[in-house]
């Protein structure tokens, strides 16, 4: 479950971008977070994943207040959430195979079972032929799924994902869409933000409409 | 336990891969330390093995009272009586020059020489030892002997070793003082390889703390590299001294056979060795330590 209460977030440049935001994700839901460019939906994704800390309010996920965790307590949450950067952040000196083994390695899995999931992971977005290959050599559509198999690969009771269709084609944006809509059917809470408005109504779950780092609107959606 | 292991033999592959990925850097990386450290191990081999021949020499105050050669029993009785009444005289000794001969002949190589003489070429002698006091003092003795009857020389050849034991504790200090110096400047260059290294790999650790690396998973494979960079370094370090030491052995117990006397620079001690080893190893950590924690701080990082 993720709970924002009176959320405000300001970064170090004093640009406020998120104002006293609150809603609540119940286990196993799915949110879409929707609204224009620079309206705070990054900030509020990054808030859920630990990636950032709110400057006031409270975030709690899987009943952790997020304020209250130290560095380490923190990271380690990270490793149970999985997150879908806007720019894939791969590494382009490692196979495909290598990146999505690092969320494993950090774990401190084993070898054998990291390779076992590592496979089993870029099966589930059809890059299991492409294990050795290297990113560069990816589509962006491809890259994408790459990511959000590195996100999966953990087994992450909660999955964030930021614009995760952005860059795609309308045919490979909607089979990322029916992953995410996969990951929720068993179980796995998902938050993304999009801005692909044509796409949205099919996800279900939740809308947190954001605009100027409110949210607008907590509508539910089809 | 068994994942936190696992991620211990993760980074400490990750640095040996890294090490090895780059050879030629490495090994001059390596080396660069371990020249810097071999001089002062062969500095240390050189101020033990003078402190040892320093030790060796008899360096208590004492002087030798060297009697005319035509001294009779009297003026032998007469200045043994003098020296024995002097308040400095701890104790006294008399060397007669038969005995002197004997042990002239059985202490040096001038046996065969010695053997040639048609009489004893030496004269009586007293050995005192004196009781410590200051140079002045020893001084105004050595003078007040030399004007005794029948005395002909009165040597204090105490001085020179004196001087010596002296100048091997100064040099000791001076390797300390350079010891304490080199640390610091193996502390720098560990932490700018490490910090380098840190830096070419920015992507790689702000991804890995995005999804869930924690500082210390960060900083573990630097620390390995660092230790293992320094620990090689001063394993070369060792194995370069030793290999000095022995190339300049040869030629020194040449030259100091010569003059009937064997002087050898001492191989660094195995001990010493394995201290210089593992606190390189120590100053290799302790500088990836500094120089990642300066770098995450640069970076900012999640959280």
């Amino acid at each position: 479950m993720i709970q924002f209460s009176a959320v405000a977030k300001r970064y170090p440049g004093g640009h406020e971008a998120l104002k006293d935001v609150s809603f609540t994700l119940a286990t196993g839901g799915l949110a879409v977070v929707t609204g224009p460019s620079g309206a705070g939906k990054s900030t509020l994704l990054k808030l859920a994943a630990g990636i950032e800390r709110a400057t006031r309010g409270s975030v709690v996920v899987n009943g952790q207040n997020l304020s209250s965790l130290g560095e380490t307590p923190l990271a380690v949450l990270r490793r149970h959430v999985g997150f879908v950067f806007q720019d894939h952040k791969l590494l382009f000196d490692r196979s495909a195979g290598e990146n999505v083994a690092l969320p494993l390695r950090i774990a401190g899995a084993g070898e054998a079972e990291t390779w076992r999931r590592v496979r089993a992971a870029l099966d589930k977005v059809g890059l299991l032929a492409k294990e050795r290959a290297m990113p560069i050599t990816l589509s962006g559509g491809e890259q994408q799924r790459l990511c959000i198999a590195r996100a999966i690969v953990n087994r992450p009771s909660l999955l964030v994902a930021d614009e995760p269709t952005g860059n795609l084609d309308a045919e490979s944006g909607r089979a990322i869409l029916e992953l995410f809509l996969s990951f929720r059917a068993v179980g796995v809470t998902v938050l993304l933000s999009t801005h692909d408005e044509a796409n949205v109504a099919r996800l279900g779950g939740q809308r947190l409409a954001i605009r100027d780092g409110r949210v607008e609107t907590g509508e539910a959606l089809a | 336990m068994r994942a936190t292991l696992r991620r211990h033999r993760l980074a400490f592959a990750d640095a040996a891969r890294r090490l090895g990925a780059q050879p030629v850097a490495s090994l001059l990386a390596v080396l660069v330390i371990a020249i810097a450290v071999a001089l002062p191990l062969l500095g240390a081999g050189l101020v033990s093995s003078a402190a040892a021949a320093a030790g060796g020499l008899d360096t208590d105050p004492h002087v030798n009272v060297f009697l005319a050669m035509d001294a009779k029993d009297d003026d032998v009785k007469r200045i043994e009586a003098a020296l024995r009444g002097h308040p400095l005289a701890a104790s006294v000794r008399f060397v007669p020059r038969a005995k002197a001969l004997e042990e002239l002949k059985a202490t040096s190589h001038l046996g065969e020489l010695l053997a040639t003489l048609e009489r004893n070429p030496l004269p009586h002698a007293f050995t005192v030892r004196l009781k410590a006091g200051d140079g002045a003092k020893l001084a105004e003795t050595r003078a007040a002997w030399q004007k005794l009857p029948a005395v002909e020389q009165v040597s204090a050849d105490f001085e020179w070793a004196e001087k010596l034991s002296r100048l091997t504790g100064f040099a000791g200090r001076v390797l300390a003082g350079g010891v304490a110096l080199l640390a610091a400047a193996i502390l720098f260059i560990v932490g700018h390889l490490v910090g380098l290294q840190v830096v070419t790999r920015r992507d790689e650790i702000e991804v890995s703390q995005l999804i869930g690396a924690t500082a210390a998973d960060v900083r573990r494979p630097f620390l390995y590299h660092g230790a293992i960079q320094g620990l090689l370094a001063g394993l070369a370090a060792g194995a370069i001294a030793a290999g000095i030491t022995y190339w300049l052995n040869g030629e020194l117990s040449a030259l100091t056979s010569s003059y009937a006397y064997e002087f050898k620079i001492s191989f660094p001690d195995p001990a010493l060795l394995a201290l210089t080893a593992a606190g390189l190893a120590a100053l290799g950590l302790a500088g990836a330590w500094l120089a990642v924690a300066r770098e995450l701080r640069r970076f900012g990082g999640p959280g």
